[in-house]
């Protein structure tokens, strides 16, 4: 864990931040009918890093898009042709402003999938040539409950460098990696004092204050030892009764990564697209010849609750859920992952 | 407007005789003053069953057999939610011997921040058009007026109301939220879901939610019944109401004051033919 750290206040990091956004390709939360999306920003006014967050979007279609061309095709009565798309996967270097700690995590989850039996070159590259810079949270949100699972939310370095609004008026800034370090060297041209014993003692202040606002607390090792044996659990009929079987959990959580490919032709010439998909959907599952393993909603929760708990640690040793509460702020119907969970492992 | 005693009264009373399967009303959540849908078939749930001016769904949403599999439904439905009904009785996806109606003569509910919603401000109905047990005292049917936000678009000039609707459809993440809550998009395969037609765009760009937002709303002109459920149920906030608006407007107007589900076996304006429809628009 890398202690760099520079302490400024209000101004400072609004002039650190207008230098960003002068030098760099930036990324930050941007309002549009009152939920704040990562946009590309040209000015500070547009948007606000530290925007609240049960109102933003998660960043990964900045990694992971809601849709991205995969081939071009063209069909004549020689057969058909494939071809490369004209979508640039990103080359140059950008700067995500505002990042929320558990959509970092987040990233860092994904990773594992991206990198697993076949490596996604478009998401590596995306990773690599972003620097990503993140506000820590005063306060909990009513869904969040980051700091009851598998991941340590205060030495967390799934961001390259931290903002933290200190108790005591000051502002750290805070290098968690290498790259986050050479960062702030280089461009932080104002004069600052580099940050001692005391800052550090500060952030933990701050971490404890934040850490106390959770109104979600889970048992994390239990909860995921218990949903182990409860694949035939009759609660998961229970918890999913009211859902509406829409795609808007999946498609803004921060660590779903499903995906359906879809083309769109016009005449002999088309494109291939990814786009998002979900496993809440009916669909998902639909195999050709018309069977469906999952046909009834309790089914898919079940697949959902699980495939965020269980399976995923399973596999990668971290788990799925980074507990961003997105999906329970977004919900139609406001189920909570949160509360299907320990209802299941009846905690 | 708290008809909570009323409501578990009646649902313990249809439990009891054996009327109904499931029970499908509003729930508190435990951390706010929102709520939640609530569909029950153990008559021990029936205390936690609530009713106030919070209880904003639309529950004729989940008559469809994903939800309460074709059984037989006691319903608590406000004045918006009972047209929505009267459209699925009318279309033939419910049975009324399934369904037991709590109509409730509707006050008005509130939205996030704590205010009336736009489309209880306004109302056209807000007592229950079909029901087999009335709660409150009905108030009638009240005058329809062209929606707030239409009149306000309608000022702008074209290319400005253009970007508007770009934006809209730019930050749409077709999650299809809207389509899932509304309980009039009721078929087993949409026509926005087949994956293999070239006409429907299944990727996920601002022209394929342009394609499925507008096709959606025009399958839904004429029927929709402004409860606004699609709008609750958006998790980028659009302003969804603004295409149905447009185009009950432009019903009402051109097809004899023609507003959806008012009437029984009423199938819509689209369905309907009269002598004295209007035809100076022939040559």
């Amino acid at each position: 864990m890398n202690v760099f750290i520079v302490e400024t206040d209000k101004t400072g990091l609004q002039k650190f931040y207008k230098e960003i956004i002068g030098k760099f390709e930036t990324y930050a939360p941007v309002e549009k009918f009152g939920k704040y999306d990562y946009k590309k920003v040209s000015k500070l006014d547009e948007c606000d890093p530290d925007s609240p967050i049960e109102m933003t979007m998660s960043v990964k279609p900045l990694f992971f898009p809601k849709t991205a061309k995969v081939m071009k095709f063209r069909e004549d009565n020689t057969g058909t042709t494939v071809s490369e798309t004209d979508e640039d996967p990103l080359t140059g270097q950008r700067v995500i402003l505002g990042v929320k700690h558990c959509d970092a995590r987040g990233l860092q989850v994904l990773d594992q999938v991206y990198k697993w039996d076949y490596i996604d070159t478009d998401y590596q590259k995306r990773r690599e040539n972003t620097l990503i810079i993140s506000t820590r949270c005063d306060k909990a949100g009513t869904q969040c409950f980051c700091t009851s699972l598998d991941y340590d939310v205060e030495n967390s370095d799934a961001h390259d460098i931290r903002i933290v609004n200190g108790l005591d008026g000051k502002i750290y800034i805070q290098a968690v990696t290498q790259k986050g370090e050479g960062f702030v060297k280089e461009n932080l041209s104002q004069q600052s004092a580099v940050g001692s014993q005391q800052s550090l003692e500060e952030i933990k202040k701050h971490y404890q204050l934040f850490e106390a606002s959770f109104r979600l607390k889970m048992n994390y090792s239990e909860v995921n030892a218990k949903l182990q044996k409860l694949f035939d659990s009759l609660e998961f009929e229970t918890v999913s009764s009211n859902c509406i079987s829409c795609n808007t959990c999946a498609f803004i959580c921060p660590t779903c990564h499903c995906f359906k490919i879809t083309d769109e032709k016009i005449k002999d010439t088309g494109v291939r697209y990814k786009s998002y998909d979900s496993c809440n959907n009916g669909y998902f599952t639909l195999m050709a010849g018309g069977h469906n393993p999952r046909p009834v909603k309790y089914r898919r929760w079940r697949q959902r609750a699980l495939h965020k708990f269980v399976y995923y640690k399973e596999r990668f040793g971290m788990n799925l859920c980074v507990g961003c509460g997105h999906c329970a702020i977004s919900c139609p119907v406001n189920i909570s992952i949160f509360d299907v969970v320990n209802q299941v492992a009846k905690i | 407007m708290d008809y909570s005693k009323q409501i578990q009264e009646i649902a313990s009373k249809l439990f009891a005789e054996n009327k109904i399967d499931y029970f499908v009303g509003y729930k508190q959540n435990s951390f706010d003053d929102s709520q939640v849908p609530f569909l029950i078939t153990d008559p021990a749930e029936i205390p936690k069953l609530v009713f106030t001016d919070r209880s904003v769904f639309n529950l004729a949403n989940y008559l469809k057999p994903d939800h309460t599999k074709r059984k037989r439904v006691g319903l608590v439905v406000k004045g918006c939610d009972s047209r929505a009904l009267n459209l699925m009785l009318t279309e033939s996806q419910v049975k009324r011997e399934n369904v037991y109606i709590i109509g409730i003569c509707c006050e008005g509910v509130l939205n996030e921040k704590g205010e009336k919603a736009q489309n209880c401000v306004e109302c056209v109905m807000p007592d229950p058009v079909v029901y087999d047990e009335m709660i409150g005292t009905p108030t009638g049917k009240r005058e329809y007026k062209v929606n707030v936000d239409i009149r306000e678009l309608a000022t702008k000039a074209l290319e400005e109301r253009a970007d508007y609707f770009e934006s809209i459809f730019e930050n749409c993440i077709r999650c299809n939220a809207c389509r899932h809550s509304c309980p009039l998009c009721y078929c087993a395969k949409c026509c926005l879901d087949q994956e293999t037609s070239t006409l429907y765009h299944g990727a996920n760009t601002s022209s394929g939610a342009m394609h499925a937002l507008m096709t959606w709303s025009l399958h839904l002109a004429g029927r929709c019944v402004d409860c606004r459920n699609c709008e609750k149920a958006c998790p980028s906030h659009l302003p969804l109401h603004l295409l149905h608006k447009q185009n009950e407007s432009v019903i009402y107007e051109n097809f004899q004051q023609h507003l959806a589900g008012m009437e029984k076996d009423d199938r819509g304006a689209f369905y309907k033919y009269s002598l004295s429809d209007p035809d100076d628009f022939i040559l």
